[in-house]
Order: structure tokens, then sequence, then C-alpha cells
């Protein structure tokens, strides 16, 4: 019995261990690939909505619902990839992000937020709706561009 | 000053044509909108009023070619021992006028219209990596229309320090010279020495018409180029 709950508490003790140290290690150089993944994908899927509602494409109400869905998985996952380490990478991510951290976490919350009202709407069908938060969403992403992004 | 400047025998010549001012004061405006467009991300009428630069740009450089002699770049251009000798003039006390464009103040004007022409060409193929981007984007691979955006994003810049190299030395003439440049480009006639206004007679002003024609075919140019409805 003794030997069975030392065992259990070394295997629990080496799985932290190593799940904590998988995420300690994780490479710079890949994060910096995975939160550009991340962004790359939002693009994917903002693009189309955008071109609904400037009439270059018929609007699909189900594409929309599932576009604005992802992009509001999505946007929540390239921000723990701005780790202090990827400083030296070469990637567009300007100091700021690691001087302000504060004011970036304001513009990457506010873009949860944008892409949560918008997928809301989205799911509802309500085309209107999807108008009247698309260009938060869009403001969103450029706003944020504009202070943390290099040219 | 003006009588004294009579006395001294100078004379009021017409120097630029309409087209030469309404280009002019046109591009002032439209400059300004696009800087503030720009940084507002009014996209829309950013491109719109984009497309209209091109098209005057490109008219001007036709004028260039085939407009008034006062516009033609084979007027204007001087070679290096000449914008020399003119730029010794203007630091001088003496008189530095002249009707049409100087040596100098020529080349800016070739050098304002390549990154006028550098602004606007970028400008159709950049993309702004959220929704907007050029009529042209489509045509070439993302990180290539990223590269002319960067250029986009910086070629304004340069844009901007020359029209305050512009603004400052059409001050300077005014200032230390006495000399209006800007009354000149709003009303085409300039003061300048009964000397050089005998060489002005020589002026061929081209026809309006003609002016017209090429803004028409300028603007036909950037219609196909923005459109591409082939």
């Amino acid at each position: 019995m003794r030997t069975k709950i030392w065992t259990a508490a070394l295997a629990l003790a080496l799985g932290a261990g190593a799940a904590q140290q998988a995420m300690a290690q994780a490479k710079p150089d890949v994060l910096v690939k995975q939160r550009q993944a991340a962004m790359i994908l939002q693009a994917k899927y903002l693009g189309p909505i955008g071109a609904m509602l400037k009439g270059n494409i018929p609007y699909n109400a189900d594409v929309v619902s599932r576009n604005a869905t992802y992009l509001e998985t999505l946007a929540q996952m390239p921000w723990d990839g701005f780790q202090p380490s990827t400083q030296s990478e070469k990637t567009k991510a300007k100091p700021e992000i690691f001087k302000d951290p504060a004011k970036f976490q304001a513009a990457y919350e506010r873009l949860e937020e944008e892409t949560a009202k918008l997928g809301k709407v989205a799911r509802a069908k309500d085309e209107a709706g999807v108008r009247a938060t698309f260009g938060g969403v869009a403001k969103a992403c450029g706003g944020c561009h504009d202070d943390f992004r290099q040219k | 000053m003006s009588e004294t400047g009579d006395s001294r025998g100078m004379a009021l010549v017409r120097v630029w044509d309409a087209p030469v001012r309404l280009f002019h004061w046109l591009l002032v405006a439209l400059v300004a909108f696009m800087f503030v467009s720009g940084k507002l991300d009014w996209m829309t009428w950013h491109m719109r009023c984009g497309y209209t630069v091109l098209a005057l740009v490109l008219f001007r450089v036709l004028w260039g070619f085939v407009g008034s002699s006062t516009a033609r770049f084979s007027s204007f251009l001087a070679g290096p021992s000449a914008v020399l000798g003119f730029a010794r003039r203007l630091l001088s006390r003496g008189d530095a006028s002249t009707p049409g464009h100087n040596p100098l103040g020529g080349w800016m004007v070739l050098l304002l219209l390549a990154v006028l022409l550098t602004q606007a060409g970028t400008g159709l193929f950049a993309n702004d990596d959220v929704l907007s981007e050029g009529p042209l984007a489509a045509l070439v691979r993302k990180d290539t229309s990223d590269q002319l955006s960067t250029i986009h994003y910086w070629n304004s810049y340069l844009l901007l320090l020359l029209v305050a190299l512009h603004v400052i030395a059409v001050a300077y003439h005014w200032l230390v010279k006495k000399e209006n440049l800007v009354g000149a480009m709003f009303t085409g006639a300039k003061r300048v020495p009964a000397a050089a206004a005998a060489e002005s007679a020589a002026t061929r002003f081209a026809s309006p018409w003609r002016a017209l024609a090429l803004l028409g075919v300028a603007a036909l140019a950037v219609y196909l180029i923005v459109n591409r409805p082939f």
C-alpha cells in the first residue's frame, strides 16, 4: 500500500514537473509561429465576412455564424505567445508589448470582447447585428496593429 | 516694395497656365486629405482620393512633355552647373527670380512627382492586414503586398519631408528674397526683372483643351488600372 502511494506521488510529481517544463521550454521561435498562425487564421475567417458586408460576395448567414464562432476562439489564442523570451525573434511585434503589458492586454481584451459580441449576433443569424458589431472587430484589429505591430 | 521693384525694372509676366495651377492646389488638398484619411483609417475615401492623385500625377507627367513651355521638364531640368550657380545666387544678396521653375525647384518638381507616383503605385498593391487592400493587391503574393505596404508607409513620410522642404523654400523666397511665389501659383503671374521678362516672352502656352484631353487620358488609364475590366 505504502509503496503504491509513493509510486503514485512520484508519478504525479514527475508528471506535473514534465508539464511545467514543457510550458517553460516552449521555444521562442515556436511561440512566434503559433501566435502568428492564430493571427493568420483570424484573417482567414474575418476576410469573407468583410467581403459579404461590402457586397463583394453574397451574404451567407451560416458561413458568418461559423466564421464568427471561430474568430471568437481564435481571438483568445495568440496572447500567451507573447513571452519575453520571444523578444529576440525576428517578428513585427513592437517592444511596447513588453514595455506596457497593461496597454497590450487592454488592446487584446478589446478584440476578445468585440469578437464575442459578433459571435453572439452571428449565431443568432442577425444580419443587422453583424453589420453593427463587425466594425468594432475590425477596429480592434487595426487599433492594436497601429500600437503594437511594426510597419 | 513693388514700386521700388518696378523702378528697378521689374515686370509682371504670366508664367503658370491654369492646368498647372489647378493641378498644384488640387494636389495640396488631396495630399493633406490622404494623410488624414490614412491615419484615421477612412479607407474607402483614402482609396478614391488616391486614384485621383494618381490620375493628376499622370496628367502632370504628360503635361511635362507636351504642356506649356514653363510646365515642360525640358525647360526646367537643368544641369549641375546651372543648379550650383542658381544656389549661389539664391544665397547671395541679389535677385534670384526666374520666370518659371528655378533650377533647384525644377528638380524638386521631379522628385515630388516621383515620390507621389511611388506612393500611389504602392498603394494599389497595399494591404492593412485586416480588411482593406488596394485594387491590385490580389495580383501579387501576400508577402509582396506586405513589402509594398511597408514602402507605402515610409514613403508617405518621405513625401511629408519633401513637402516641408518645398514650403520652407517658398517661405525663404518670400521672406528673404521678397518673391511671392504663392501668389504666382494662384494668379499665374510673377514679378521678375525686365531682362527675365523679355526671356519669358518666349513662353508658349498650350491649349487648355489639350490639358483636358490629357487629363481624360490619365483618368481613363487609372480607371483601367483600378477596375481591370478585361
